[in-house]
Formats: structure tokens, sequence, C-alpha cells
């Protein structure tokens, strides 16, 4: 019972450090339509941001500070490159952002170096916040599920209980419009793009020092963000929570369980077979865990291609 | 335009010194390397051990009495690249092909350069390996052209199982975690044989997926759940830091015998939470000291850092083949590949860590590995941080070595 206990709370966590980094993609998509390949380089850009930063103001002014910085970055992202770019149609925005990510990747290597750097959890925040079964469940796990958390209620009450969130909505539907009513689209635009930046930063100043940061850190959490904002729906905030979660919840169980192919098949008569032909049959559960992800991402193509919470087609 | 111009002018100047230099043509040596993308941190390790190792077979007259010279090749870490370099490298006139990061780009060229050699008799190309550790290469892959300049899985399993056992670090109940390829297969199988001559029980074994896991904390709680005291790990780079820094936050009490956690980056990302685990290498600057002072303070003048991580291997690689080469004679159309694999075959040198040879059989190195430990006593230390690694043992070339593996048929 711990052990199950102990992986839900292990996989929510993890969901939650997904949502906070698909939370800005998928905004910026329902608006702009296009799929920003940069937008993990944000997440990293924020951890290396705090590592900078906290020498010099601490670690709570650095992780503050840095989403910040990264969020002044995606404004000018928007407003000098993408912007230029939108006229000529989705497929050079899609490559201006995947260069982008390329560019980014290179300087942080330049600046910082090939390896993972020395951010790290402050002393005062390496405790253990209780123990379960014998292990220790560190407290700064439940920082970051916090911290996701307080995220998601924000904006979701922003978007859903303000004057701005209204007009936010109703530019990602209608842009013409709400051009139309007499609101500065491009600036509405530019705003959510680098709020959408500043979060993926902020997951990073997070994440980074529970985790590690290193000039492939973008790269790792990249292609799962991307699967997150498809499963979930592209555009939808809810979505892309439920996703997150699905998809923590069901690697971290997936890693505990040693179930195989072939005890399933034993069940209805074909376990000799499914052993003798071995290959992906004989394989674990957990062996299989990271790859569970991209298999719901197939389901929901298959059977929901507008994702989970998806209303755009 | 300009560009053209620029080329043109190029390829005459390069006309030209060929001509004048056809008869006696340097021997040419291609790095095959992964120089960009997430894996480069590695090749770029590599790329200095050689660049220092070539230096040094120069320093002493090159071959033929002309210098050697290194081409590179950028394999963009995957087979594919490789495959394609290796042609690039071969057509540009390298008689020696050198690799070392990923077990993966290895096979893929040893079956790249022994294919080449079945149809290009009497002009046949040399590929050295001075990374790959998995068994298949001096196993199943084995032929004549291959040379492991390095410990292969075998080797750095049992020589670090050894020196845990001395030391009192190897407990009775090993949980065995590692990366589902090649490498991490051939670790997880050393284990599960070493188990009974070193009086253990390997409690679980996990295969995970290569680089791609961000939480091991599921991990971390199996190995918990196993009663395992004990963590062996072929992991590296990501892999290998993350489970240690979450094995670290969950308080999990458990010794780790690693492979790879000399890599930089690892000692000053964990911190504490490495302290006292263990890794075996073929290198530690505390072993035999003042022969490894020399070599490390006469390496940082050359590269500008002292050696660390795959660099010592790569250089030993190169002492090896400088020996060799000393042995052979250039033919009129340079390097006769055959010559050097007899010389090669019958080579010896003395590294800072001890001798260092080549086993005819497989072609598989017979070297010294040194067992260390995370401390803070130790003299040189890692990333700045005030921990650094002691060796806690010194294994031969002749206890260190493995017997040969029956599915090689040179």
């Amino acid at each position: 019972m711990d052990q199950i206990l102990f992986a839900l709370l292990n996989g929510t966590i993890y969901g939650l450090l997904l949502f906070m980094v698909s939370a800005g993609l998928t905004l910026i998509f329902g608006m702009m339509g296009v799929l920003n390949f940069a937008h993990a380089s944000f997440y990293m850009l924020g951890a290396y941001f705090a590592y900078t930063l906290e020498p010099f103001v601490g670690f709570w002014f650095a992780i503050l500070l840095s989403p910040i910085v990264v969020m002044g970055l995606g404004v000018c992202v928007e407003r000098f490159i993408l912007r230029r770019v939108h006229a000529f149609g989705h497929a050079h925005e899609l490559l201006v952002t995947f260069g982008l990510a390329v560019v980014i990747a290179e300087l942080v290597k330049m600046v910082y170096g090939n390896f993972a750097v020395d951010y790290r959890v402050p002393a005062e925040l390496s405790f253990a916040a209780f123990t379960l079964s014998g292990l220790d469940y560190p407290i700064y796990r439940l920082f970051m599920g916090g911290v996701a958390v307080t995220m998601f209620i924000t904006i979701y009450l922003l978007l859903t209980r303000t004057r701005v969130g209204i007009v936010v909505r109703s530019a990602i539907y209608r842009p013409q419009t709400v051009e139309a009513l007499g609101h500065n689209v491009p600036l509405v635009f530019m705003g959510v793009f680098g709020i959408g930046a500043g979060l993926a930063g902020l997951a990073g100043a997070v994440a980074g020092a529970f985790y590690t940061t290193n000039p492939n850190m973008a790269l790792e959490l990249g292609v799962m963000v991307f699967v997150v904002v498809v499963v979930g729906g592209l555009g939808s905030m809810g979505g892309a929570m439920a996703a997150s979660l699905l998809i923590g919840i069901t690697n971290s169980l997936a890693v505990g369980s040693d179930l195989r192919a072939v005890d399933v098949l034993s069940i209805v008569g074909l376990g000799d077979w499914a052993e003798k032909s071995g290959g992906l049959l004989t394989i674990s559960m957990s062996s299989l865990a990271a790859t569970l992800p991209f298999f719901i991402m197939l389901l929901v193509l298959m059977l929901r291609p507008s994702g989970l919470m998806g209303e755009k087609e | 335009m300009a560009i053209r111009n620029l080329l043109r002018g190029t390829a005459a100047v390069a006309l030209v010194c060929c001509a004048g230099a056809a008869f006696a043509e340097p021997l040419k040596i291609g790095l095959v390397e992964t120089l960009s993308g997430p894996q480069a941190s590695t090749g770029l390790f590599y790329r200095n051990g050689v660049i220092y190792g070539i230096g040094k077979i120069n320093a002493e007259g090159g071959f033929g009495g002309e210098p050697v010279e290194l081409l590179e090749y950028d394999n963009q870490g995957g087979p594919v690249g490789a495959a394609d370099r290796v042609r690039a490298a071969i057509s540009d006139g390298a008689r020696i092909i050198i690799q070392g990061s990923s077990s993966a780009v290895a096979g893929q060229i040893t079956e790249d350069v022994r294919k080449y050699n079945l149809r290009n008799k009497g002009n046949e190309v040399l590929y050295i390996n001075v990374g790959g550790a998995a068994m298949e290469l001096t196993g199943a892959k084995c032929h004549e052209y291959h040379f492991r300049m390095t410990p292969n899985a075998d080797i750095i399993v049992n020589a670090l199982l050894d020196g845990m056992k001395e030391n009192g670090a190897l407990g009775e109940n090993v949980y065995a975690i590692n990366q589902n390829y090649s490498w991490g297969v051939d670790v997880q199988n050393s284990t599960l044989a070493s188990a009974e001559r070193l009086g253990f029980t390997v409690v679980e074994e996990t295969l995970h997926e290569v680089n791609k896991i961000q939480d091991f904390s599921p991990y971390v709680a199996r190995i918990k759940e196993s009663g395992a005291d004990t963590v062996i790990t072929g992991n590296w780079s990501n892999d290998l830091l993350l489970l240690m820094k979450s094995a670290g936050g969950a308080g999990l009490d458990a010794r780790f015998g690693t492979a790879f956690l000399d890599q930089p980056g690892n000692i000053g990302n964990a911190g504490a939470i490495a302290e006292g685990h263990f890794v075996a290498t073929s290198f530690n600057p505390e072993a035999n000291a003042e022969k490894s002072k020399a070599f490390v303070e006469d390496y940082k003048s050359v590269i500008g850092h002292y050696p660390t991580y795959v660099e010592p291997q790569g250089v030993f690689g190169m002492m090896l083949l400088k020996e060799a080469l000393k042995a052979v004679e250039p033919t009129e159309d340079g390097l006769k590949a055959a010559d050097l694999v007899v010389a090669l075959e019958n080579a010896t040198v003395e590294t800072p860590m001890g001798h260092m040879s080549m086993r005819a059989e497989d072609h598989q190195a017979r070297l010294p590995m040194v067992v260390q430990k995370v401390s803070r006593d130790a003299v040189y230390k890692a990333d700045e941080s005030e921990f650094g690694f002691v060796p806690v043992k010194l294994v031969s070339a002749e206890d260190a070595e493995q017997p040969v593996q029956d599915s090689c048929k040179m």
C-alpha cells in the first residue's frame, strides 16, 4: 500500500512539473497556432539564469527574478523575431522557433560549458517532509508541486475571472473580431508569449535545482512536453493539467510494476506461446515505462485527435 | 562568388602541395567522434586525449619521418552519421579510424571497417576503439582490424566489485540498474556472473531507457523495497546523476558502484550525496603518484587542464599506437595495415598506471584498473568542489584481465 501511495505521490509531483512547462506552450499554441520549439529552451534558460543569480541575490530571489528575465527575453523573441516572420505563415514560424532552440542550446554550452552546473537545492530546503516505509520524501518535491498548483489556479482565475482573461481568450479564437473591437491584439500576443516563456522559466528555475541544470535539459523535457500538449488538447489549460498528471502517474506506476504482456496473455491461455516468442512480450512494464507516454499519445490521437480537452481541430 | 574563388585558390594550393609530397605522404588518422549535439561533451574529451597522444607521436618523429596528420569528423552522436563520416575519412586517405564515445556508434564503425576491408584486400584500414566498452566489440563482432584500447564491461565490473569487496563496501544484497542497450546489459550480466564468486545476491535487476528519464524516484522506491545495500550501475551522464540525487534525496542508505562517476559535473552537482561511492576507471592521478604527476602536469601544459574522465584512456590508447608505429616500416604506399596489426599485437607500453599491452586473440587491451572512492581527502579535487577521487585499489593488468569470449572468431 505504501508503495502505491509513494508511486502516486511521485507521479503527481512529476506530472505537476510537466504541467508547469507545458502550460505556457499550450497557451502560446492556442493563441498563435504555432508549436513553439524553443519553449523548452526557456525552461533551460530559467534554470541557468537562476543559477547565475543565486550567488548575488540568494535562492529565493533568484527563482523570482529568473522567470522575469526569461519573460523579457520571450517578449523580445515575439516582438523582434516571430512578428516579422508571422506574415510568411506557420511553416516559417515553426522553423524560426526550431532554429532558436538550437541557437540557445549552443549559446548555453558556450557560456556555461558542456556539463551539468552546480545548481542545487539550498541547504535549508534539503530535508525530509515525512518518511514512508523507510524512504524520506524530500520537502522540495512538495514545494515544486505547490508552485505548480499555485500557478494553475492563478492562470485559471486570470483567464476566466478577469477582463484581461476575456480579451486573451477571445483573441485566441477570433483575433480579427477582437481587433475590430479596438483591442491591441499584437500586444496581447506579445504579452501571452512573454508570460508563457516566463512560466517555463519559473519551472526551470525551480526544477533545475532539484534535477540537473545541463545543456541537454531542454531536449530531455522538450519531447515530453510536446506529448503533454498533444494529449491534453492544443490550447487547453485544463487538458494540459490532466495530461501531465496522467503521464506522470502512469509512468511512476509502470516503473514499479513487473507486469509483462505474457502475464496478460496467460489469462487467455496463450502464456506458453508468448514465453516462447519472447521479444516485446516478455519485457516487463518497468523497462517500457519511458515509452508509455508515447503510447498514450498514439491512443489519444487515434481515438480523439483533438486531445483530451481540446476544442480546436 | 568570393567563396568560390577562395575555394578554387585553396584547391590549387592543395594540388601544388600534394604534387610535391606525393612520394612521402604522411599517415592520416581519422578521428570520427561526436563533436556536436547532446553527447558532444564526452566526444570532445576523447578528442583532447587523442590530440595529446598524436602530439606525442609527432614529437618522436611521427611515422616514416613525417608527422602524422589528424583529420577530425563529426559523427553527430549516431551510427548513421558515423557510417557516413567513416566513408568520408577513408576517401580522404585515413588509414586509421579512431572513435570512443558510445558503444552503439562503435558497433557501426567496426562493422563498416570490417566490410571495407573485405572488399579492399591489401588496402585495409584499422579501427582503434578508445571507448566503446560493450562486450560484443571483442566478442561476436570482433575482427582482425578492430583494437579496443580501453577496458570492457567485464573488466570494469570485476575490478569495481573486487575493490569494493576488499574495502568492505560491497554488501550482500546488490541491485543492478542499467541503461537498456548493449553496454548496460553487459554490466548487468557481468554483475550477475560475479555474484557467486564474491558471495552476494543480486536482489533485482532493472534496465531502463537511455537518458530519457527525468524523475528517478520510482526507481529509488524499488531499490528501497528490494532491500539492497549496494547499487551497481553502468549509467552515465544524466542517468547516473539523477539516480544518485534521487537516492540521496530519499535518504536511501545504499552504496553506489559505478563506471562513470568521474564525468565532469557529477561531483560538483551531487556534492556530499556522492561521498563514499565508488568508480573503477583506468587512471587516477594519486595512484603511482610520481609518474602520474609528471603525466598530468605535462597534459595540463598541452591541453589546459588535468586529464579527467575519458581523457587518460584516450592518451593511453595513443601511447600503445605510438609503440606499434615505431615497429612498422612504411611501404611505398604508406602504412600497410596488416603490419600495424602485428605490431599492435606485440606492443607493450608503460603507462603511469603500469603495463599495457594488446591481447592477440580478441584485440582487447590488457591494462591496469584503479578502483576509487569519492572522498574529501583527495589531492586532485573534482569540479572545484571539496571532493575528489581517492584510489583504494590498483588492479594490475594481469589481475584485471578477463577471459576471451567464445563468440570471438577472428
